[in-house]
């Protein structure tokens, strides 16, 4: 598995080396105030119990529980202390039914709908990127990055390139991302930093085992996507 | 500053089935690897290169498992090692004794390059580099550590990606890489995919061949330079028996064929070997099913799976919470039941799973970890 960027807490995120998934605190916070009550918050987006630990804790008295996808997602989040946890996929065979059963001590487990609308990828989506680094500009006004698809991902389309409007992230391949722009601009070199937006946040902590929460530019903390790969 | 602590883990699991349970009572969704296709594959490669002068590096990348790499080397035909994508996907296999490295990308940060110089302490290990600017990065990090590394120039013939364009730099590199303290100038690596597809034999071996032949101009006159080309890697799944046609290829970087996918079917001499098991757990009308196999277990990139059955099943649509799987007729899967998928992109499927199943014969015979999974570093 991904092996956790050893840096000291408040680094300056260009130092995390790349590509890194990260998440800017004060975003993630704000779209956790944001909440209408009640609601239940999809943790199965990030799969992170430590941003789920934050979000209900921001949201406290508004986010009556979370919701995720499978029983073995559940497990996790039962594990890291969530105690009321709807399931939304029908559990259909005798060992998911005995897994989210043994749950019942830990949690309160919902699976049909109890009506409590859910909170989705919105405010989340506003917090998430990924850094990258160009590793080669062989030929003019294109710049190959070390973020591919197994970095960002692209089952739901193209990565954007943050604070480069006039940038286009092509499409890449899987473990290359591709940056091209237009005559007369000159926005990379080998070696620069630079983020990326995902297209779709869940696919992108499908691809990663940690996330790195950033303050102000730098690393605050370092969080296990510990319902990554848990699809039962 | 304080330490980052890396946090604990937490509890939670894929259920991982006891060796010998049938195949229709493991926990889904999986990933199963058919043992007799994987071996099949493994073999026809290494039957064609038996006794030829040229060898196949497996490229670690596509199945991310020391397991599936040690079955390619013990069938013969092999470099003895293994060719990478990152940095951390070649210490896993370096570690698990892959005898030698060539990571078929370009490197440019410091801590990287410190642990490319590192591997390159305990084994032959090469990095792949198209640009002037990566070769003084190379060298403070190679000589920090008082290690050597390899190096091969990337040729670009058609990715528009990673590659030199022009082989008069392509000669210009590889003198600057020659006259680099840290480094040692190897040869040559390319990759490519084909235009027409599905192509047929003639096609595979006409455009094939125009690559390979523009990557063995390189090495003319990287040679009429007076530098020695020892590597020329170039040439992969759909090349691998045009590559042996030509007595300057040394290596091709061969993956895909491994497990294969649905795009590389014209490849008819390999067999499908990964699928991911699923079941249905909604029944939304008479002729569509809901089934367990979200979007992160398999990717899309190059479009929806394929069905591999029930026979007359379509995937309808496939996002997070699970595929849709629609019949001409009525559903013939009941909800319990299971179907199974082909990907179209089997690297971005083997990279969202920690571990495959091994089946034979509808039995799970061996559980394949795949630790290099989630290795982007």
């Amino acid at each position: 598995m991904q092996q956790p960027i050893e840096q000291p807490v408040g680094s300056p995120v260009e130092q995390l080396d790349t590509p890194a998934l990260l998440v800017d605190v004060a975003k993630l916070d704000a779209a956790a105030a944001a909440l209408v009550e009640p609601c239940r918050i999809e943790v199965w987006l990030h799969n992170t119990p430590a941003i789920a630990l934050r979000q209900l804790a921001v949201a406290e008295g508004k986010a009556v529980g979370i919701a995720v996808r499978g029983v073995a997602e559940a497990e996790v989040f039962a594990a890291a202390g969530c105690g009321d946890i709807r399931i939304l996929r029908p559990l259909v065979t005798a060992a998911s039914e005995r897994r989210a059963a043994a749950l019942a001590g830990k949690a309160r487990i919902v699976t049909a709908d109890d009506g409590v609308p859910l909170a989705g990828a919105d405010g989340l989506t506003a917090a998430v990127s990924v850094s990258a680094r160009v590793t080669s500009t062989p030929e003019p006004q294109r710049a190959i990055t070390d973020c591919g698809q197994k970095a960002i991902g692209r089952d739901f389309g193209d990565p954007r390139v943050i604070g480069h409007p006039s940038c286009r992230a092509s499409a890449g391949s899987a473990e290359h991302g591709v940056i091209t722009w237009s005559a007369g601009e000159h926005p990379f070199a080998v070696g620069d930093w630079l983020q990326m937006a995902p297209a779709d946040v869940a696919t992108a902590f499908a691809l990663h085992d940690f996330a790195y929460g950033i303050e102000a530019g730098r690393l605050a903390a370092v969080w296990r996507i510990s319902g990554r790969g848990l699809f039962q | 500053m304080n330490p980052a602590a890396t946090p604990a883990p937490d509890a939670g699991a894929n259920s991982a089935p006891a060796i010998g349970t049938p195949l229709a009572e493991v926990e889904t969704p999986q990933l199963v690897i058919d043992l007799d296709a994987l071996a099949h594959n493994i073999a026809v490669i290494a039957d064609h290169y038996r006794g030829k002068h040229i060898r196949l590096r497996p490229h670690g990348k596509n199945h991310k498992s020391p397991q599936i790499l040690a079955m390619q080397i013990a069938a013969g035909g092999t470099v003895g090692g293994v060719c990478a994508a990152k940095v951390s996907e070649a210490e896993v296999f370096a570690n698990a004794g892959a005898g030698n490295v060539l990571l078929a990308n370009q490197v440019v940060d410091a801590a990287k390059i410190k642990r490319l110089a590192a591997i390159a302490k305990r084994v032959d290990t090469i990095v792949a580099v198209d640009h002037p600017a990566q070769l003084p990065r190379l060298a403070a990090g190679a000589t920090a550590l008082d290690a050597s590394i390899g190096v091969v120039i990337e040729i670009d013939t058609m990715m528009r990606r990673g590659g030199v364009r022009q082989i008069a730099d392509a000669v210009a590199l590889a003198k600057q890489v020659a006259a680099t303290p840290g480094l040692r100038f190897r040869g040559l690596m390319s990759h490519q995919v084909p235009t027409v597809r599905p192509p047929t034999r003639a096609q595979r071996f006409a455009e094939g061949g125009r690559y390979i032949e523009r990557v063995l101009a390189a090495k003319a006159a990287i040679e009429n330079a007076g530098l020695a080309v020892d590597i020329v890697s170039t040439g992969e799944t759909w090349t691998y028996d045009v590559a042996a046609t030509y007595p300057e290829v040394t290596e091709i970087e061969g993956g895909s064929y491994v497990v294969m996918e649905v795009p590389y079917a014209y490849m008819e001499e390999f067999r499908f070997a990964a699928r991911v098991l699923g079941r249905v757990v909604q029944r939304l009308d008479d002729r569509r099913a809901l089934g367990d196999v979200p979007i992160d277990a398999i990717g899309a990139p190059n479009g929806p799976p394929t069905v591999d059955g029930p026979a007359g099943l379509v995937v309808e649509g496939i996002d997070h919470h699970g595929v849709v799987l629609a019949s001409d007729g009525p559903m013939p899967l009941a909800i319990g039941d299971c179907f199974s998928l082909l990907t179209h992109q089997q690297d971005i499927t083997m990279n969202r799973w920690e571990r495959y199943l091994g089946v034979r014969a509808g039995v799970v015979e061996a559980i394949i970890d795949a630790p290099a999974r989630g290795c982007v570093h």
